[in-house]
């Protein structure tokens, strides 16, 4: 599909997803899927700064362990914590086994298979909130056009954080940050609870809270706090068709 | 990795931890860096009961009771809706606790600040303090709050986990509360031991403390299937499938 196709379709899915009371990690997920597809990248993912400044993963075209870990090893190292810090886009890194500038993450970023990887900070107001963070397994130029894209992601993806609000009063910037970093860690902790129970890797363990989500729908975060709150047991989620697309 | 302003909590929980309990030091770190006058702790069972903690200083610890005998207040709100509270001028706002804001103000506070203590979905309670001046938090102001909520979370399990002051500041500096993998483990242990996560995060961490291990190690192991809990929840079996 032509990219102003495919950018149209993720506006008209956003413009979906982003009503009332959505799940943020949810539309981060789906801004993360649609930037693979509609520029040539072969992973992508969200993370944020936490109140003390470090950087934590939050949303992710791929919920594999190894993709995690490249997102994991950037709370010290790595293209998004130079994008944080320096509050301007990285991009077009070769990586190189013998890196003395990522000398922990460009080693296992090739070892999974990636060459080149860029950030794209996300920006409000003079604040670098965080960073969008692009991986290529080919190298080659990340030509301007797909950088501009890739910060358009960066800055809906801002807005999906910002604009989210609960539904008992209107909170600050920092409280909506720091609600989308715990919801991460309540997904994690469902997650660990679902592959224990159905033997599962970690990645179908995510597609599971997504299907029954989707399904009953019910917001990502929701679904994952009534896992570990017992209130839904792991083998009463909805299966997906295809454990992989879903993930 | 530890930022600036953490490794400045750190060193402050340590100055205070040389005299007192960590729980107290807890609340003295925390009025400190955040420039207030007191702070207190207060943690949940449910979402509708509170119990104290602890206070860094008397003040603290009355708006503390307060708060627990007329059942409302800035701590309340926080457990209640899992956001931060800032009430900058007590005296103007009567309305919003008509029993907790009279005493409060009896007791000389002019302004109350209260943040979530939680970790994923286990809510522990919040970290509240006060001003004896109304005013507002700088933006810096309450970044730290938050940031100073979630060492009480890590704390709290540490604490009951029964780590020493120098296990806690250790496993503080190797930063493993943002690693997606303690998470994960826990989630694991807690279906394999038939406990809730929370003690599950408690289990980790007393095996993390007796091995010595760091807990982002250990959790690593349980994700990958080294290491287990019996179905008890009592012992922890290594190597479980026999593979070398």
């Amino acid at each position: 599909m032509a990219r102003e196709s495919l950018l149209i379709r993720t506006l008209v899915e956003l413009a979906d997803n982003l009503v009332d009371d959505y799940d943020v990690i949810d539309v981060l997920t789906v801004l993360s899927d649609r930037c693979v597809t509609t520029i040539d990248v072969d992973a992508s993912g969200v993370l944020l700064a936490s109140p003390g400044g470090e950087l934590q993963f939050v949303a992710s075209s791929s919920e594999s362990t190894k993709v995690l870990e490249l997102f994991q090893i950037q709370a010290d190292e790595g293209p998004c914590v130079d994008c944080y810090r320096g509050g301007v886009a990285v991009v077009n890194q070769a990586l190189s086994e013998d890196d003395g500038r990522w000398p922990r993450f460009s080693p296992r970023a090739l070892a999974q298979g990636f060459q080149s990887v860029h950030s794209v900070p996300m920006r409000l107001r003079g604040r670098t909130i965080g960073a969008f963070n692009l991986f290529r397994t080919h190298r080659g130029i990340l030509e301007a056009e797909d950088v501009a894209v890739a910060q358009g992601f960066a800055d809906v993806a801002t807005i999906a954080i910002l604009q989210h609000q609960s539904s008992l009063n209107a909170t600050t910037l920092n409280d909506q940050l720091n609600n989308a970093l715990n919801s991460r860690i309540i997904i994690e902790q469902a997650k660990g609870m679902i592959r224990q129970a159905m033997n599962c890797d970690m990645d179908e363990a995510f597609g599971r809270l997504r299907t029954h989500a989707r399904n009953h729908n019910d917001g990502l975060t929701e679904v994952a706090t009534m896992v570990v709150d017992g209130r839904i047991s792991p083998d009463a989620l909805d299966v997906p068709k295809d454990p992989r697309s879903e993930g | 990795m530890v930022t600036n302003r953490l490794a400045d909590i750190f060193s402050l929980m340590e100055h205070y931890g040389r005299d007192d309990s960590p729980g107290l030091s807890l609340c003295r770190a925390a009025a400190e860096i955040m420039e207030l006058d007191g702070a207190s702790i207060s943690l949940t069972s449910s979402d509708v009961e509170m119990t104290s903690l602890c206070a860094g200083e008397s003040v603290a610890q009355s708006l503390c009771d307060l708060e627990i005998t007329v059942n409302e207040g800035p701590a309340m709100d926080t457990i209640r809706m899992g956001v931060s509270v800032v009430e900058a001028d007590l005296d103007s706002l009567r309305h919003r606790w008509p029993l907790y804001t009279p005493e409060a103000l009896q007791l000389g506070a002019r302004a109350v600040f209260s943040f979530p203590v939680r970790l994923g979905a286990i809510r522990f309670g919040a970290l509240s303090l006060f001003r004896l001046s109304s005013g507002p938090l700088r933006a810096n102001q309450a970044s730290d709050g938050f940031l100073m909520a979630s060492v009480v979370a890590r704390s709290v399990l540490s604490m009951q986990a029964g780590a020493s002051s120098d296990e806690l500041l250790a496993e503080f500096h190797h930063g493993a509360q943002l690693d997606f993998r303690v998470h994960e483990a826990a989630g694991m242990l807690a279906v394999q031991g038939s406990m809730p996560v929370k003690d599950a995060l408690v289990a980790l961490r007393v095996h993390a403390f007796s091995t010595d291990t760091e807990l982002s190690i250990l959790a690593e192991h349980v994700v990958t299937r080294r290491i287990r809990l019996d179905p008890r929840g009592m012992e922890w079996v290594e190597n479980p499938d026999g593979v070398a």
